[in-house]
């Protein structure tokens, strides 16, 4: 079991290979998403699949074996996002901004690194329409509390 | 800025590794979008969703994580055979996108709102949802991920071919 503070730089270090590898894998390159939603060129499509495809077989071979995991000494969680309100309107806008900027909340911080200034933008984007949702949120607290 | 990427085969392993890396040092699953949420927590106190619940500790490892991305763009970038420079080109997309400077950072950051508001709206973004949800075969993961692509796609092809 790790103190807190040695799993927060474990994660920051994930982090630094999330954003190389994503960079690497070519997500981070404009062309390459329009060229696969045009249906021109297969590089992203097939990084996702062989990616999913690794996971699944890992996940599947963590899961018969019990693994405990490293940083918190307990078993492994393997936690699924439920179904929620508004999952298929979600999906669907993060879709057309996927569209819109050729990047995802993922890609954007690596495309910052690499120099990327339309990133900035998305950046500013996204913790926008995140801070959005939150006050949103308060806003439906506030009316059942008083309603 | 030209990146040198890898063959697709090398960087779906990668990245299919990283997640299985994640879930065997963290204890579980890798996310991007979550970690948006803690940077609303810190830049606006008075709200309370990002206060509560699942974001109740803002000095974790979903926010830390993030913190790291920009750091492995950069040893990418700094390794490929381009020199290191900031550019605000886009590629393909420069042709269909507005062609002031403001009207193209405008577009992009509606764009990201659309990202960060979706991505709370579905629960969890390409990462979360496609990538380790799609491993796990989790079916509301399944669903929002094939809904993020259809939508993805059909706005390009108006972006690009109508």
């Amino acid at each position: 079991m790790l103190h807190k503070r040695k799993l927060n730089i474990l994660a920051w270090l994930l982090g630094v290979l999330f954003g190389f590898l994503m960079s690497r894998a070519g997500a981070t390159t404009y062309d390459l998403h329009a060229k696969m939603f045009l249906w021109e060129d297969f590089q992203l499509m097939i990084v996702i699949s062989v990616a999913v495809l690794v996971g699944m077989a890992g996940i599947w071979w963590m899961q018969q074996n019990g693994l405990h995991s490293l940083g918190t000494g307990a078993p492994i969680q393997f936690p699924r996002k439920p179904w929620q309100k508004g999952l298929l309107l979600g999906a669907f806008l993060f879709g057309i901004g996927w569209a819109m900027t050729a990047s995802c909340p993922g890609t954007v911080p690596a495309m910052l690194g690499e120099g990327k200034l339309p990133a900035l933008f998305v950046l500013i984007g996204i913790i926008l329409g995140t801070l959005a949702y939150g006050v949103l949120q308060d806003a439906i607290q506030c009316l059942r509390r008083d309603g | 800025m030209q990146i040198d990427y890898w063959p697709a085969w090398l960087g779906g392993l990668g990245i299919g590794l990283f997640v299985l890396l994640h879930f065997w040092l963290i204890g579980r699953p890798a996310g991007c979008s979550t970690g948006y949420g803690h940077i609303c927590a810190l830049a606006c106190r008075r709200l309370k969703f990002f206060h509560s619940g699942e974001y109740r500790d803002v000095n974790n490892t979903r926010l830390w994580f993030l913190l790291g991305i920009p750091f492995g763009g950069l040893l990418s970038a700094l390794l490929s055979a381009d020199p290191w420079h900031w550019n605000f080109s886009m590629g393909m997309y420069d042709a269909v996108l507005p062609q002031t400077a403001t009207g193209k950072a405008l577009w992009l950051i509606f764009g990201g709102m659309l990202l960060g508001f979706g991505a709370r709206l579905a629960g969890a973004c390409t990462t979360g949802h496609a990538l380790v949800g799609g491993a796990m075969l989790n079916p509301p993961s399944l669903v929002a991920g094939a809904v993020f692509f259809t939508s993805a796609m059909a706005m390009t092809w108006l972006l690009f071919k109508v």
